[in-house]
């Protein structure tokens, strides 16, 4: 394991906590370094405690852990939150001057900076978390002309002075912790490297493969935690030639998209589960309609509004099964954060080559948190489109009846019909949520019934034939235990690995990131002596779906706390559920 | 579009299971002429259906359309005349529709003025569903639901619209075929969102809102000398709740439709095989 460290700035709500936490993982990748973050949020904009976590290492990380080792504490809340994560080799930045006295416990490091006067004598209190930054700096060994670089590129666009102000209030903490205190026996030296990273979270990211995909439509209504995508495309996608609208409700975001995805735009709209419920009566209608649309459902703890600030995987189910009446799918579910780009270009190709509407299910941890790549792992070159059986003028012919109507929802072999869009001459056809002909006219002739539900049912079918359902695979392929997750929780697995390899316990990771269709595991199931599944909700949603697939009971690891697993934790969950007998 | 498209190039070979003298036969055809008269064909329209009796005309008509779902006929009509700018968006539902179930959408779409023309089939019931009050039935109307009528006032659809900030209200009578076409024709000349409330008789259910009623009631805003344009003279009409008016009631001169306000002009069905030149740039704004 790469010598990590770990590092958060915590306060009230409004204390800037956010951009200053933002600041420091910024100047962390510009100097090469990765960082994995994750944020503690209330569901309140002011008051109530938040606070931003780095974990950086010159070593790919992508998962939290249970340690800090240097903490910038705003309030004594922000102690007392992390206590049980604070070890004897933490130091804690704290202001004595204010109000508050720090409890700070007897073994660990109070560095004690007058964060407030010293952002006053800079140019102004408001950059108090700067001179922090500083003074983390200082402690850490880490270069502060990175911090520079990341301040320029923060406040670059609100003037030269603002920056120099900025810059010097990071050289303020610095120096008083120079002077004030002797730090070396901490021990903390951040190492840097040259290489260059790009720093983003995982709704940036499926905005950014909207955009590539060539997503030109977008309709939401703002719901933590997928209102980053509208914010992200907002002002970005028309400068590709497309736009977003803030819709009124959730019922009318999906129905704007589909307007637009009739009208030929690649469009798509995003929501979390309580949009999704709303948006359910329209998801049938773009299946019976046949038309691509991209819905992405960015989960959270539920039901009802649940806990809207605090990571679940709960939704899986409704992504299922959600709808009356039998709805044809698909439902990806990207396991990364480079996976919400690359899924997302994904999910549009499917769509439009299936004409049915793709769930794009993602989560609240993976939101949220940021994380470093090379910007290789985006690279647009390697991004594909492919429109389907989208006709032109010429192609039209083939498709119309005796009487020159076009078979909009002509029954084929593969269950995918031709598709005009408007202005293609000779096409006009309506499509109608109600059961049609291949002409799209209302019917409830029995046969045409049968023949229009087969038809839509088998587009999934031949997809599941002609595309690859792949998963991802970490650990030992040969070991007896198999672990098998989906989503966000990838990352912790992956280095949960590593503890339990310390512990000499090899597992078999499987991550998968479609969940219907999905790859077939019985294989698998069977070749291991036990397979856990792995997943942020309480009833084992996916275990469900895997047990039903392969008739084998597997175990089950569920957290439902509104919190993420973290590697260490998820390696003493495994551990302990390995030594379970198996349920019957 | 070609000059010598005819009304009847919007019609489809469906026959309409509507009840015989069922206003929307003269609402659809209205609709119809107008789409011809203003320079439209088929291939370059698209109807949106709401559902109801009244949303079956997109059954009966020619043209690129979608029959959605019960309310939702407006936001898809904005989500294609965004992706389209170049395509004639028609919306059509009817009062249940557009006013109970619907009402938010209406409102939204009202205010941001999307070109497109939107005619709501105004029967003061529900006809599908066989005779429920709808939110335009009179407070003393009996029905299967509503035995002792709603007790509660009508909705009032172009005070609504004008509260709205509506560019374009007009009414119309579904059986005075030339009058109505004329207005229907009117809202979809209009920059922006032409709202249209057609007097729709309902046969089977309605016996108050007849057209018997409507012919002895309605009141032409043109013979009247009402100039649409004069903000004061159309509040005054549209809150005078004792008279039946037809004819555009509310025009704004200086109306900016969705897309010009936005800047949406471009046609977004065409998109490159890749990802788009400088797409990398998205990657580089996260150094
Ligand atoms: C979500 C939903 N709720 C209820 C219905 C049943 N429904 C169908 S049409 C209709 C009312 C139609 O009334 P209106 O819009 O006035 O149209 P009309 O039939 O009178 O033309 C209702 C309630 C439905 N289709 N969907
Ligand atoms: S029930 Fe009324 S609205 Fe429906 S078709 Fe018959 S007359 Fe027309």
């Amino acid at each position: 394991m790469a010598e990590d460290l770990n590092w958060a700035v915590g306060g009230e709500a409004g204390d800037g906590i956010d951009s200053t936490g933002k600041i420091f993982a910024q100047a962390l990748a510009r100097a090469g370094r990765h960082v994995f973050t994750s944020k503690d949020f209330a569901s309140r904009i002011r008051g109530g405690y938040t606070a931003y976590k780095i974990r950086t290492s010159v070593e790919q990380v992508q998962s939290v852990v249970d340690r800090l080792d240097i903490l910038v504490a705003l309030t004594q809340r922000t102690i007392d939150e992390n206590l049980d994560e604070l070890h004897e080799g933490s130091a804690i930045i704290y202001d004595g001057e204010r109000s508050w006295e720090a409890e700070i416990p007897d073994e660990m490091t109070a560095v004690d900076v007058p964060l407030k006067s010293l952002a006053e004598e800079a140019g102004g209190a408001i950059m108090r978390n700067i001179v922090a930054l500083g003074a983390a700096c200082e402690i850490t060994g880490f270069d502060v002309e990175y911090l520079d670089e990341a301040l320029e590129k923060r406040f670059g666009g609100k003037g030269s002075k603002i920056v120099e102000n900025n810059k010097a209030a990071a050289r303020a903490g610095q120096e008083y912790v120079q002077e004030n205190y002797d730090l070396d026996h901490l021990g903390y030296n951040i190492e840097t490297t040259d290489s260059d990273y790009v720093l983003l979270n995982g709704n940036e990211a499926i905005g950014m493969g909207a955009i590539a995909a060539g997503c030109r439509f977008y309709a939401g209504y703002p719901i933590t935690p997928a209102t980053s995508i509208m914010e992200y495309l907002t002002g970005r996608i028309e400068e590709y030639g497309g736009h977003v609208v803030q819709a009124e409700d959730e019922l009318s975001a999906i129905n704007m998209s589909l307007g637009a995805a009739r009208a030929g735009a690649r469009s798509m709209t995003a929501t979390s589960g309580a949009g999704i419920d709303l948006m359910t009566e329209t998801f049938g209608l773009v299946a019976t309609s046949e038309t691509p649309l991209v819905i992405a459902d960015v989960q959270r703890s539920g039901p009802s509004t649940g806990m809207p600030t605090k990571q679940e995987q709960g939704d899986l189910n409704m992504a299922l099964y959600g709808g009356h009446g039998e709805v044809p799918r698909f439902v990806v579910a990207p396991t990364s954060i480079t996976e919400c780009f690359w899924k997302t270009v994904e999910a549009f190709n499917l769509a439009e080559k299936y004409q049915t509407p793709v769930f794009l299910v993602s989560d609240l941890a993976m939101s949220v948190t940021e994380q470093t790549f090379p910007p290789e792992a985006f690279d647009m070159d390697e991004v594909e489109i492919d429109r389907g059986k989208l006709v032109d003028e010429d192609e039209v012919d083939e498709w119309l009846d005796a009487q020159g109507h076009f078979r909009a929802h002509a029954v084929t072999d593969d269950g995918v019909s031709p598709r005009a869009i408007p202005g293609t001459t000779d096409a006009a056809h309506m499509s109608t949520g109600l059961e049609h002909d291949e002409l799209g006219r209302r019917t409830e002739a029995e046969d045409e019934r049968v023949h229009q539900v087969d038809k839509r049912n088998r587009k999934v079918e031949t997809a599941r034939d002609d595309e690859d359902w792949d998963y991802r695979e970490f650990g030992d392929p040969d070991a007896d235990n198999l672990i098998i997750s989906w989503g966000s929780n990838e990352g912790a697995l992956v280095e949960a690995l590593d503890y339990l390899r310390e512990d000499g316990i090899d597992v078999h990771v499987i991550s998968v990131p479609y969940i219907h269709p999905r790859p077939d595991l019985t294989e698998e199931i069977e070749a291991a002596d036990e397979t856990i599944v792995v997943e942020c909700n309480a009833n084992g949603q996916f275990a469900d779906v895997i047990e039903h697939d392969v008739l084998t009971r597997v175990k089950r690891i569920n957290k439902y706390t509104g919190v993420r697993f973290k590697a260490d934790e998820l390696a003493d969950d495994i551990t302990e559920k390995l030594s379970e007998e198996v349920p019957a | 579009m070609s000059s010598d498209v005819r009304f009847t190039d919007f019609k489809s070979d469906k026959q309409p299971t509507w009840c015989p003298g069922c206003g929307d036969f003269g609402t659809m055809n209205g609709m119809m002429k107008a789409l011809a008269n203003t320079g439209n064909d088929p291939d370059n329209t698209f109807v949106v259906a709401g559902i109801g009796c009244s949303g079956k005309i997109g059954t009966y008509m020619h043209s690129y359309a979608l029959h959605g779902v019960h309310g939702r006929a407006l936001p898809v009509g904005t989500g294609v005349k965004m992706a389209r700018p170049d395509i004639e968006v028609m919306v059509a539902g009817g009062d249940g529709d557009g006013y109970s179930i619907g009402a938010g959408h209406f409102v939204h779409a009202v205010r941001r003025n999307v070109d497109m023309t939107y005619v709501v089939m105004d029967n003061r019931i529900y006809g599908l569903t066989k005779g429920q009050a709808s939110p335009t039935s009179r407070s003393d109307f009996e029905t299967s639901t509503t035995p002792e009528g709603p007790k509660q006032p009508p909705v009032n659809p172009l005070a609504l619209a004008l509260a709205s900030g509506a560019s374009f209200i007009a009414q119309s009578f579904s059986s005075d075929a030339m009058r109505h076409a004329e207005i229907v024709e009117k809202a979809i000349e209009h920059d922006g969102f032409g709202f249209v409330n057609v007097f729709s008789p309902c046969v089977t259910f309605n016996d108050v809102d007849t057209y018997d009623y409507f012919r002895d009631s309605l009141v032409d805003l043109e013979e009247e000398g009402h100039d649409p344009t004069d903000y004061e003279a159309a509040k005054e009409v549209i809150l005078d709740s004792d008279k039946e008016y037809q004819g555009v009631l509310y025009q704004d001169e200086n109306s900016v439709p969705y897309h010009e306000q936005h800047g949406v002009t471009e046609d977004m069905s065409e998109i490159p095989d890749g990802a788009p030149e400088d797409a990398m740039d998205l990657v580089r704004e996260f150094y």
